[in-house]
């Protein structure tokens, strides 16, 4: 799989965090980081990422506003969002989309699945 | 090893730690071997299983639940790169790490149904499974995570211990390992599913992906489901409660089954003593069409004796009477029940016998006239017989009327039989009296009911003891031909 453009992982955990961009890159992928969700809407703006992994539970800013926010703001409202939460409940599933989301997948991630999703949302 | 509901439960936490142990010490014997960066991934994954430990044996997990998804999702990434980049090379390595991933998803699998109270939880009449994997901790994980859910859980290592298990106990589902040393669970899955005894026993087969082969092939030679490793705990669940379903409608009905053969087995040995065959299979066929409770029916009553018995039995060995009387009797009840009647009762010599009840037909009363005259003619061999042995002849008349009368279970809870009461009884016996030595009398009512042609001899006029009008009887000589 490959993308023009870089996959952003926003993870506040560095054990997963490095997991993650660890298998993105091994699957072809160019991966940048942000660990916080302020910093995922600083870099989203400078970066213009093909597509933003964002967890659900960070600080400073939380998954949820973060996105709120990136859907407000004309310059990086197209970028697609697959959120990563750690619970499987619908309502979980039903806010993330309600925020703003493209798609979301739940810890532990099932990393094949994930890529079927990254792939469906950077393909042009 | 049987483990009991409540036993308390192992967490798959501990299992981890162990799981955890083996793999420091496989690391630790291989790791000359491995690149940094194999070695690297290690030690994240050591990293998050750690952190998971301390994670679990705190108090409080609410709040941490985020976290411990996050180290479980970290072990499971660093878990599945190792296997992708070192799996092929290292068997054992793999198979402890596809152990690891198998533990991680019980762990989600609780985890999701913690958080969610309810949901995931599969509600399920508890079981007795049987657990069979060559791998000890495959058998525990399996075995604690079922026991936990409320099932009873045995073990086998091996497909013979499995049916050594399954001969002395009843199992509601067998959860097969398809590849073991010695028997593996191809063979094992033939002989359950071989024996009658175990043919009905839902066995679900698990097995890696690689091997989809040999899942079609079970499930071909009768295995009910299958499952593939490292399984999702919630369908293992799912799987066990449709075993279990399928297991017990089974069960409930080869009870049915039995009970049903028991009460038939009960009512052949109750009314085959006094009903032909043909009438208890009618019976047992419809048996909505017998009412045994009582009821008033119109049935075609025979009564029939032997002429000048007790002077003849006077003059005989209480042996030779019981030798006339049975071959006597014995020749009747063949031809009664050849006829279809129902024999009421056998009083001395005499008989009571009954046609149309409880079954009606529409020639009850003709049978009963051919019935009548089918005895009148046996009457010939049995005196042929007597003869023979030097006993007397004897000679019988015989009674029909055909009348309204009370069928049903009559007697007390101690005893009692199908039997009949009514005005119409008492009327045949009193014409009984009148008939002479190989004669045929039938009443009014009966030579109405006839559709067949007969001989009728001479009609007479009778005055009976307790009846105002008089009774008029027929002389019956045979069949019309």
């Amino acid at each position: 799989m490959s993308s023009s453009r870089p996959i952003l992982l926003v993870e506040d955990n560095e054990l997963n965090r490095d997991m993650l961009s660890r298998r993105l890159t091994r699957a072809g992928l160019t991966v940048i980081t942000a660990t916080d969700g302020r910093q995922a809407l600083t870099v989203m703006a400078a970066e213009q990422p093909g597509l933003v992994l964002m967890d659900m539970n960070l600080p400073v800013l939380n998954g949820w506003s973060a996105c709120r926010q990136a859907r407000n703001d004309p310059a990086i409202k197209h970028i697609p969002i697959i959120a990563l939460t750690a619970h499987a409940m619908d309502s979980d599933r039903v806010s993330a989309l309600e925020a703003g989301c493209d798609d979301f997948a739940t810890k532990p991630i099932d990393f094949p699945q994930l890529l079927v999703k990254i792939d469906k949302l950077i393909r042009p | 090893m049987i483990t009991s509901a409540n036993q308390p439960a192992t967490l798959w936490s501990d299992l981890l730690r162990e799981s955890i142990v083996e793999l420091r010490d496989m690391f630790g014997t291989h790791q000359q071997g491995f690149d940094a960066q194999t070695r690297d991934d290690f030690s994240r994954l050591f990293n998050g299983a750690h952190k998971v430990a301390s994670l679990t044996s705190a108090q409080e997990s609410t709040e941490d639940s985020h976290e411990l998804l996050n180290a479980l999702s970290a072990i499971r990434g660093y878990a599945e790169m190792l296997r992708e980049d070192i799996g092929d090379q290292y068997e054992e390595l793999n198979n402890a790490l596809s152990q690891l991933l198998q533990i991680v998803h019980t762990g989600t699998g609780i985890e999701t149904q913690d958080s969610t109270g309810v949901g995931l939880t599969i509600a399920s009449e508890p079981g007795f499974i049987l657990t069979v994997d060559d791998r000890r901790d495959n058998r525990e994980l399996v075995c604690r995570y079922l026991s936990r859910t409320g099932h009873t859980v045995a073990t086998a290592a091996s497909g013979e211990e499995a049916l050594e298990t399954m001969s002395h106990s009843d199992v509601d589902v067998v959860l097969l390992d398809l590849i073991m040393p010695g028997m593996g669970g191809r063979e094992a899955l033939h002989l359950i599913k071989e024996n009658p005894d175990w043919r009905a026993t839902p066995v679900i087969i698990i097995s890696g992906r690689q091997d989809m082969d040999g899942i079609i092939d079970c499930i071909e030679a009768g295995a009910d489901d299958y499952l593939l490793k490292p399984f999702n705990p919630v369908l293992l669940q799912a799987r066990i409660k449709a075993g279990i379903e399928r297991k017990r409608w089974h069960d409930r009905e080869q009870q049915y089954r039995l009970q049903l053969e028991r009460n038939e087995r009960f009512i052949r040995a109750t009314f085959g003593r006094y009903l032909s065959d043909e009438i208890v299979t009618e019976i047992l066929e419809n048996p909505e069409g017998l009412e045994l409770g009582g009821d008033l029916r119109e049935v075609t009553i025979m009564m029939s004796d032997i002429r000048g018995f007790t002077t003849l039995s006077e003059q005989l060995d209480p042996s030779q009477v019981v030798k006339i009387l049975n071959r006597y009797l014995g020749a009747m009840t063949d031809i009664i029940m050849a006829h279809q009647g129902t024999i009421d009762e056998f009083i001395g010599d005499a008989i009571l016998a009954v046609f149309g009840a409880p079954q009606h037909r529409d020639d009850d009363a003709d049978r009963a006239v051919n019935c009548a005259l089918a005895m009148q003619e046996a009457m010939a061999d049995i005196n042929k017989t007597n003869r023979a042995e030097g006993l007397p002849e004897i000679s019988a008349g015989i009674a029909l009327n055909t009348g309204d009368v009370i069928a049903g279970n009559i007697g007390s809870e101690r005893r009692s039989k199908y039997g009949f009461v009514g005005h119409p009884m008492n009327l045949t016996a009193r014409i009984e009296d009148f008939t002479g030595a190989g004669e045929l009398l039938v009443s009014d009512s009966t030579l109405n009911h006839l559709r067949g042609s007969y001989r009728v001899g001479r009609s007479q006029e009778l005055r009976v003891k307790g009846i105002e009008q008089l009774v008029v009887v027929h002389q019956i000589m045979g069949v019309t031909t």
